[in-house]
């Protein structure tokens, strides 16, 4: 048989196929949980933590349309939310997290709001203007007995607790690996369960055509709030680890600012907008490119300006091109150009039309009369 | 005492149409370009920053500053068109989506390019208007220096220049049947592509002009435009992305609010100015989604 060869979606062969790459994917990042040393899985656990935060975005910008450049905001509410809990109040590390899911998730649903009148650019503009205020807010010095003004917050620790595997101090950076390992699958399982639910056909049918999604009976104001909040919370609970991990929260946090959201926005894209294998892919070319962009030149961090060190160099110009190339090669993103490796080898056919009941039990014949003329 | 209040009064005011004019610049340069293609140009700020080094490079070089800031608009008009005819048009075909992450690949290569070819030592680069500790006039008491009032008249000038081009030429006529639709516009014979990469290289040497008025007074670095852009995008959504009057409307406005802030609400302190900014641009887009005069576009299904 000729190749591509052809697999039906949902038989034994897809699923086999489906199950083979879920393992490889599966055993490289437990291989990696066990074997890498520490620097190499605390640099992959800020690349699950991104793609977590990158899965929710992905929602609002790849399935529903709505462009975002302000979860930086939301990333960096989670992350305050915990730190000023544990560092100001004393709380456990783990009680942290459900709070700021739910902090993040209402503000969300509130900035949501303006999504309601505005579209493309415009709202694009206002997210902007969140990013901005969140950082500006953070620096502000009458929420300073919050938040720390510019210093922020430091010496924040989470230890794993007794019940976990893990062995105190020793193993601190394995404990947040599996820990952001589980959050990014949680959350990559809700949103790909989600993409095929009923709400994923609305939140599809809002990014194609509002007017038209409206006509056809989709609430664009309950789509819209509500992917908003979901997708925050998920960047939050992302946030609320990261802040952990790094043991201090400070306003000039990279991932805190407008350019943190500029890079998940980048690596939704990268990965290939709307897919749900997206995320996780282009989290992971942004990182370790931009990594290994800035080892050329001076071994100036690529990035360095934005921190405000001004310092530059080869690597800026390399990851610039690069990202210019990757959009140039990969109009899909990664995962696209994936499929269209894959479809060289097969062929995903759709599921079969469900069997027909008694009631319209008439097959649509194919249209015999030909018209000439 | 009254008269002492309404000193202040006129001088916030007049800071805060100095700094609008370079804002109202700016916005001027991302409407030209929204108006064609609808894309807002993330790197444009960065491009002007170049420009602005350029300049400045031609000036140490002998050129009178007049010639090397003409010139250095000339190389921003070629790298509008350059970057237009390069990426971005190739890009829009295949890859809607990708323009936004190009714009921010080309941000960053703009960026490091700058310290690539000219280093990060602070330099500078000298007023076109005579900028010294004492050239400046009393207006109700309120000093307003000459440099503040060249920029203004300048922003003028290039406003009517606009006008002109879009009103009174062809090319302006074909870039307004552009905007309005791209089909209808090839079918009578407008070569679309290169109104498109015109207009992007009206705005790219618009960047130029404003970054090379901006680096007298802030400082020529790669740092240069990375606030004022924030500023030029708020005032050009806040007038209304495709119209020219609207950039300069909200340019001033974003510079009057943020000089009265600065001023007179204690309570925020300086930090707070663009949340301010952006809270009343959100009120306003809330009513008007399109801006203050920007053209609301009907749809349909």
């Amino acid at each position: 048989m000729a190749w591509p060869k052809d697999v039906r979606r949902g038989s034994a062969w897809h699923r086999v196929g489906q199950l083979v790459l879920f393992g490889l994917v599966a055993l490289f990042f437990i291989r990696a949980g066990l074997t890498w040393n520490r620097s190499g899985i605390g640099q992959l656990t800020d690349m699950l933590l991104f793609a977590t935060a990158a899965v929710g975005l992905n929602l609002l910008v790849g399935v529903t349309g709505q462009i975002s450049l302000g979860h930086s905001a939301f990333f960096g509410l989670g992350a305050y939310t915990s730190a000023v809990l544990v560092g100001q109040y004393g709380w456990t590390p783990g009680w942290t997290f459900p709070v700021s899911i739910v902090l993040c998730f209402a503000v969300g649903m509130v900035v949501g709001l303006p999504a309601l009148r505005l579209k493309g650019v415009y709202l694009a503009l206002v997210s902007i203007a969140l990013a901005t205020t969140f950082t500006q807010l953070l620096n502000w010095d009458r929420l300073a007995w919050l938040t720390g003004g510019p210093i922020g917050i430091k010496g924040l620790s989470y230890l794993p607790p007794s019940w976990t595997p893990f062995d105190g101090r020793a193993d601190l950076g394995k404990w947040f690996f599996w820990m952001s390992l589980v959050v990014f699958v949680i959350c990559t399982l809700i949103a790909s369960s989600m993409i095929r639910s009923r709400f994923g056909r609305s939140m599809v049918a809002v990014r194609d055509n509002e007017t038209a999604a409206a006509v056809m009976g989709v609430n664009l104001a309950a789509v819209k709030t509500l992917v908003f909040g979901l997708s925050a919370a998920m960047a939050g609970i992302a946030g609320s680890i990261f802040a952990m991990k790094l043991t201090l929260v400070e306003p000039v946090v990279q991932f805190f600012t407008l350019f943190g959201s500029i890079f998940l926005l980048v690596m939704v894209v990268l990965g290939g907008a709307g897919s749900t294998w997206g995320p996780l892919v282009g989290a992971f070319i942004f990182v370790y490119v931009r990594d290994w962009a800035s080892g050329v030149g001076e071994g100036n961090g690529v990035l360095g300006l934005f921190e405000g060190t001004r310092i530059g160099g080869l690597g800026g110009i390399v990851f610039g091109v690069l990202l210019i190339v990757i959009v140039f090669v990969a109009p899909f993103g990664a995962v696209g150009l994936l499929r269209k490796a894959r479809a060289k080898v097969v062929r995903v056919l759709p599921r079969p039309p469900a069997l027909p009941t008694v009631a319209n039990a008439q097959e649509p014949q194919p249209p015999t009369t030909v018209v000439s003329g | 005492m009254f008269a002492n209040s309404f000193e202040l009064f006129i001088q916030r005011t007049v800071d805060g149409l100095a700094a609008g004019s370079i804002y109202a610049l700016l916005a001027l340069a991302l409407v030209v370009v929204f108006r064609g293609s609808g894309q807002l140009n993330f790197a444009q700020g960065e491009m002007g920053m170049f420009c602005a080094f350029v300049a400045s490079t031609l000036t140490l070089s002998g050129l009178p500053l007049w010639l090397s800031i003409l010139l250095s608009m000339v190389v921003g008009f070629v790298m509008g068109v350059g970057i237009e005819r390069v990426v971005i048009r190739p890009l829009e075909h295949k890859n809607p989506g990708g323009v936004l992450v190009a714009a921010i690949g080309l941000f960053l290569l703009i960026n490091q390019l700058a310290v690539a070819v000219w280093g990060v030592d602070p330099r500078g680069l000298a007023s076109l208007f005579p900028d010294g500790e004492d050239d400046f006039f009393r207006l109700f008491g309120a000093a307003v220096r000459w440099e503040r009032v060249g920029i203004f008249l300048v922003m003028l000038v290039l406003l009517a220049l606009l006008w002109a081009l879009f009103t009174k030429t062809k090319i302006g006529l074909a870039m307004r049947a552009v905007a309005n639709n791209q089909d209808s516009s090839r079918l009578v014979g407008i070569r679309v592509g290169w109104i498109l990469a015109i207009g992007w290289g009206v705005s790219g040497a618009i960047g130029a002009l404003g970054a090379a008025l901006l680096a007298p007074q802030a400082g020529l670095s790669q740092a240069l435009m990375l606030g004022p852009f924030v500023f030029a995008s708020a005032a050009a959504i806040l007038g209304g992305l495709d119209s020219p009057l609207g950039a300069v409307v909200g340019g001033l406005a974003i510079g009057l609010i943020q000089a009265y802030i600065v001023g007179y609400v204690n309570f925020l302190g300086g930090g707070m100015v663009l949340s301010v900014v952006f809270a009343i641009i959100l009120v306003v887009l809330l009513v008007r989604p399109s801006g203050l005069f920007g053209s609301q576009r009907v749809e349909r299904v």
